[in-house]
């Protein structure tokens, strides 16, 4: 089969329709919302209304269908205007990939819809206070009692946590059994014991409402458990094994701005009597970040291919993941130093970007953990 | 009903241009739906929305000329046609070649933007209307049908008016007529099916492009700093009285 | 012979028909042929005042002005054989020479800077790409073309006054002119401005533009709005300058809170000196600038207003 490396039209104007999106809608408000570290509903309103929100949900289920390719190609243009911003979608999908992979038709029915008739957000809920690679060990517990589970624990950490219809929440039965003993349970908003605090002070990607949850003997009915008890980890794993290659796209689309900021800085900022772009220093530091972003946005097309085919690409999704969260941190960082002095004053628009894409290193599996994984695979042959 | 947008594609107003061997290449350039013609292709929408029948987007220009086409139909438009021809061609021949087409298909009215971004031409409207024997209305902010008839308000050189017309007319479209709806990605889907009909012209242009330059005025660019707005506008009418001698 | 459109104001000729009048002259020379000039009206029009710069002065009163009305009064004069039809650019002209140059199959040169004759073909320079490019166009004949004001020398009067011919135009299907809305004419028409004095988003609101008015007033100038401005409803659109509004030439443009985009540019990039002021050093606004104040728009205009006030004294 030969390689194709161009988009096809649809995949085209998919583009072209979330750059315009990112630039009308996300680019003006992006500066304030990372201010005032509020949720822009206003732009979550819209993004349904062009049919981008939560767009991976099947048609059958009213969605959109797009795939991961699609995914990334959105993901990338609008992260450029606002990786807070971009989380919101992303996170959305985090919370809908475990009931595409291990809901029943009736739950997929009963759970998806809704997210496809109105602006609506999901959320995923694996990390604790007090465990956050270690997955495995969490203490939020679910104890069976005829139709119910009741739940009782805390999460951290939780992207749309407080705004989400339904929570996805990973807890366990038997803390003994570690990860055999975790149970994913869909946990709807208003349940009564279920409450969402804001987390405040976050260092970027202030947009995004992070959230602490404390479930009290919250009664979650059986019918809403996805898969088997036993079978939560690896529902967690295989979405997290899909869900990272968004977050490589959000990852690019930063890098991109990034050098678009730093080169128009570069032509017009003037030092010796010519525009600093003239000067190595600054062009090496624009290639490295070309160079950073190609290869960045290649693989992770190459990752969300993968997962299209239905091939195995968790080492590839970590790869991407860790891959392009480093460039675009170090694109952030010289685009920061091209500027000088402005670049550390938010007037600018780069200093967000390093304090926005340092989280992309962070969530959805530490760099760390991915290089776990990702040396698993090399062990394993 | 039948409401028709004649639509082309030109570089987004924010591509940079180059110019290779005197001509201008648009080879780097972002190339969108005219969006003078966008606000035609979105009366088109309402007016079907609102009195039912079939909006159709015909697209004038080379291959490429598609991709609008298809934003068109992804807007809502039902189906489009395709006028292929590659090159310059100014605003007669593109009527000379449009006419027939649409005199087939019948409009209740058509729309079409008031300016092109590419040649900066204001004529397309008057030679369509001239080429199929029907009133213009140019620049028109607002438009109600009446059945037989329209109602439009539109520019004229110093202010604006109202106009009734009897249907089928031209109108050349603005901004302050409607806000344009986005292609949506449902419509983006939907537009996958759509058909769009090819057909080539075979005429030739009247006008020859001989030769374009880029000409940037090269400005001074003698910026003040204005901490003390006292003295910075001091020193500009200074400058403006002393060297550039306009006030 | 080639035939000129005279666009006046009821009472005079306006400037630019002067200059589509040197236009044709050059062509009529070119090509050994006579000059005629066609005088459509809606009531009055300066008969003898026209007839003074042309051999023969077809004219006709025509009721409302509407594009059919005036393209079948155009055509009419140029039945006695037009191989060039120039007129002045305006937005009416240039649709109705669209009418025309579609009824004559002619080649149609739009918004020209220059035009000359070469050989048999006629020859013109243009702006194109929201004013960005310069292109060098030609046609054979016949040809309509239409003069951009502020670009040619104004013609004298002949000395002699030329033969007056009354066309009969018979009516044609047009629009029914219900209401005009004469906007309010707030001094200086924007096109003709010698000095136009623009506010942008950054002026904050409608109230901001009484000094933006002060401002022009002192210079004898126009006042012009960006489209953010006429979006949000401040500015009327006739004083929207850009793509989508108009296009000015003046000697000096002021842009004050305005960014720089590139839709506006194309409305004011070809201004003889431009001066911006606004707060952020990054606006693209300052890159075409001759000179720029990096400063708070709200402080530095009432600073200017003050400046040009005692400059006068």
């Amino acid at each position: 089969m030969p390689i194709d490396f161009s988009l096809t039209e649809e995949q085209r104007q998919l583009q072209a329709l979330a750059r315009r999106f990112a630039k009308e809608v996300i680019l003006p408000v992006a500066q304030e919302y990372d201010e005032k570290e509020e949720v822009p509903w206003p732009v979550i309103e819209k993004l349904h209304e062009v049919g981008l929100l939560n767009a991976i949900i099947p048609e059958e289920y009213g969605g959109m269908g797009l795939r991961m390719l699609d995914e990334v190609i959105v993901g990338e243009e609008l992260a450029y205007a606002c990786m807070g911003i971009y989380t919101i979608p992303m996170a959305s999908d985090l919370g809908i990939t475990p009931v595409l992979l291990a809901g029943t038709e009736e739950q997929k029915r009963r759970f998806l819809k809704p997210l496809t008739e109105k602006p609506a957000l999901a959320a995923f809920a694996l990390s604790e206070p007090g465990n956050g690679s270690d997955a495995a060990a969490l203490k939020t517990r679910a104890v069976r009692q005829g139709d119910y589970y009741i739940l009782n624990g805390t999460k951290m950490w939780i992207s749309n946590g407080g705004e989400a219809e339904w929570v996805v929440v990973f807890a366990t039965l038997n803390p003994e059994l570690r990860h055999k003993g975790v149970v994913a349970l869909v946990v709807e908003k208003g349940t009564p014991g279920f409450s969402a605090v804001k987390i405040h002070g976050k260092m970027g990607q202030r947009a995004s409402g992070t959230y602490e949850l404390v479930f009290e003997d919250v009664r979650v009915p059986v019918a809403n458990r996805l898969g088997e008890e036993g079978e939560g980890f690896k529902i967690a794993m295989n979405t997290l094994n899909k869900t990272r290659i968004p977050v490589a796209a959000g990852s690019v689309g930063v890098a991109r701005r990034a050098l678009d900021e730093a080169k128009k800085y570069a032509k017009e900022r003037e030092a010796f009597g010519q525009p600093i772009a003239n000067f190595q220093a600054i062009q090496f530091k624009l290639a490295d970040m070309l160079i950073g972003i190609e290869t960045a946005r290649m693989y992770t097309y190459y990752a969300a291919w993968l997962a299209d085919q239905g091939l195995p690409h968790a080492h590839a999704s970590a790869i991407a993941k860790a891959y392009a969260s480093e460039i675009a941190f170090e694109a952030a960082n010289q685009a920061i130093q091209i500027h000088g002095g402005y670049g550390y004053v938010r007037e600018f628009p780069v200093e967000k970007l390093l304090r926005d894409v340092k989280l992309n290193q962070i969530y959805e599996g530490t760099n760390e953990i991915q290089r776990l994984i990702i040396a698993r695979h090399i062990l394993a042959e | 009903m039948k409401f028709v947008a004649v639509i082309r594609q030109v570089p987004d107003g924010e591509s940079r241009l180059r110019i290779q061997g005197d001509r201008v290449d648009l080879s780097g350039a972002t190339l969108i739906l005219d969006q003078m013609d966008e606000y035609g292709v979105e009366e088109a929408l309402r007016l079907k929305e609102k009195h039912g029948g079939e909006a159709i987007v015909v697209g004038f220009g080379p291959e490429r000329t598609e991709e609008a086409i298809r934003t068109a139909l992804a807007m809502g438009m039902d189906r489009g046609i395709h006028v292929v021809y590659e090159g310059y061609a100014d605003p007669v021949t593109v009527a000379e070649a449009l006419a027939p087409i649409l005199k087939e298909e019948s409009p209740t009215l058509i729309l079409t933007g008031g300016q092109q971004a590419d040649w900066d031409s204001q004529a397309l409207g008057g030679a369509l209307a001239e080429a199929l024997g029907v009133p213009v209305v140019a620049w028109t902010t607002a438009l109600e049908l009446e059945g037989e008839t329209a109602k439009a308000k539109h520019d004229l050189d110093e202010g604006a008016e109202w106009v009734r017309v009897r249907l089928p007319a031209v109108f050349t479209t603005q901004q302050g007529l409607n806000e344009p709806r986005y292609p949506t990605l449902p419509g983006i889907m939907k537009a996958k099916k759509k058909e769009i009909r090819k057909v080539a012209f075979q005429g030739g242009a009247r006008v020859e492009i001989l030769e374009e330059s880029i000409q940037e005025k090269a400005r001074l660019g003698k910026i003040l700093d204005g901490k003390d707005p006292a003295a910075a506008a001091e020193e500009l009418v200074r400058l403006l009285h002393e060297e550039a001698k306009v006030i | 012979m080639i035939l000129v459109v005279l666009d006046h104001d009821g009472n005079k000729l306006r400037k630019v028909s002067l200059e589509a009048l040197t236009r044709a002259r050059k062509l009529a020379e070119a090509f050994g042929e006579g000059v005629a000039g066609v005088l459509l009206a809606e009531g009055q029009a300066p008969v003898e005042e026209a007839r003074g710069y042309v051999e023969t002065l077809y004219v006709a009163e025509l009721g409302p002005y509407t594009a059919e009305r005036w393209a079948a009064g155009i055509l009419e004069a140029a039945k006695a054989g037009a191989k060039a039809i120039v007129a002045p650019s305006s937005r009416q002209s240039r649709t109705y020479v669209g009418r025309v140059a579609y009824a004559l199959r002619a080649g149609l040169l739009e918004d020209t800077l220059e035009s000359w004759a070469e050989g048999s073909e006629v020859y013109a320079t243009r702006y194109a790409y929201l004013n960005r490019v310069t292109q060098k166009v030609k046609s054979a004949p016949p040809v309509v073309l239409t003069v951009k004001p502020n670009t040619t020398p104004l013609a004298e009067p002949l000395g002699q006054a030329g033969q007056v011919v009354a066309l009969s135009i018979p009516p044609v299907p047009t629009v029914e002119v219900l209401e005009r809305v004469q906007e309010e004419k707030k001094g200086v028409s924007l096109t003709e401005a010698n000095v136009v004095v623009t506010g942008g988003r950054g002026m904050g609101g409608p109230e901001a533009f009484k000094q933006v008015e002060e401002l022009a007033a002192l210079l004898g100038g126009a006042v012009g709005a960006t489209r953010a401005v006429v979006d949000a409803g401040w500015r009327p659109y006739s004083e929207q300058v850009g793509q989508t509004g108009k296009t000015v030439q003046p000697s000096l443009y002021i842009a004050l809170g305005v960014s720089g985009a590139v839709q506006h540019l194309a409305g004011m990039n070809k201004s003889k000196y431009i001066v911006a002021v606004n707060k952020d050093p990054e606006a693209p606004i300052f890159k075409h600038a001759d000179y720029g104040v990096v400063g708070d728009v709200h402080q530095v205009l009432p600073a200017l207003i003050q400046a040009v006030k005692r400059l006068k004294d």
